[in-house]
């Protein structure tokens, strides 16, 4: 087997991992800690999917993954501004 | 040559992911400040992303990734600082209770707690309130 093969599975089994762990901190009692988990998981999905893209030689997931991360990024930051509230 | 480089990318990618997972889940919940130190930890998880989509090929995602990420962990920190860190943030700690005086509905703690005590004068001249004793007999 190709040896980037090998890798692009041992990056995505890292990423599993990973999204396991950050689903098990977002349990925290703060609603910052689940804000944090649930970008870090959005964003180890997007990896996964432009790892799955080069696999299989799919064009679109990249496209996919683009919108999960900017996307991602707009709704963690909405969440947190509405969370921090107005400045004093 | 260049799928060694890449392998070796993902590899040191995927490395860094780990790390940053067991990091993620040994900060004990009882430690000060955690979740400052999570935001940290997930920036490293942010690096290895980026480092993986380089050796994917994928150069304006990782540019993309490269400057959303820290907006988001200050984001999050600035929320987390602002409501909820009552560890450092002194503001958080003491609560103004505003009321209203003639509100229908809501009354200050304190007054309801003198017109609640055995000894308020309110209470004792006033006569929509009473106490009765019951006194049952099983005999009868």
């Amino acid at each position: 087997m190709d040896i980037l093969i090998i890798s692009e599975y041992i990056l995505v089994i890292a990423l599993v991992i990973m999204m396991l762990a950050s689903l098990r901190a977002s349990a925290y009692r703060s609603t910052s800690m689940g804000l944090l988990g649930s970008s870090v998981i959005v964003n180890a999905f997007a990896v996964a999917l432009l790892i799955g893209g080069s696999l299989y030689n799919l064009e679109f997931f990249r496209d996919i993954s683009l919108a999960l991360i900017f996307f991602g990024f707009v709704g963690t930051i909405a969440f947190a501004v509405t969370l921090g509230g107005e400045d004093k | 040559m260049i799928e060694y480089v890449q392998s070796i990318l993902l590899i040191i990618s995927a490395f860094l992911i780990i790390v940053s997972a067991i990091g993620l889940i040994s900060l004990s919940g009882n430690t000060r400040n955690v979740v400052y130190g999570r935001i940290h930890i997930v920036g490293v998880f942010d690096i290895a992303c980026i480092i993986a989509m380089i050796a994917l090929g994928q150069y304006l995602l990782a540019g993309i990734y490269f400057i959303l990420a820290p907006f988001t962990a200050h984001a999050i920190a600035n929320a987390y600082w602002k409501k909820e860190d009552r560890e450092n943030n002194v503001d958080l700690l003491t609560v103004e209770e505003e009321v209203d005086e003639n509100h229908p509905f809501i009354h200050p703690k304190e007054k309801m707690q003198a017109l609640e005590s055995e000894n308020s004068e309110k209470l004792k001249a006033d006569d929509r309130f009473s106490v009765t004793t019951i006194t049952i007999d099983e005999g009868e």
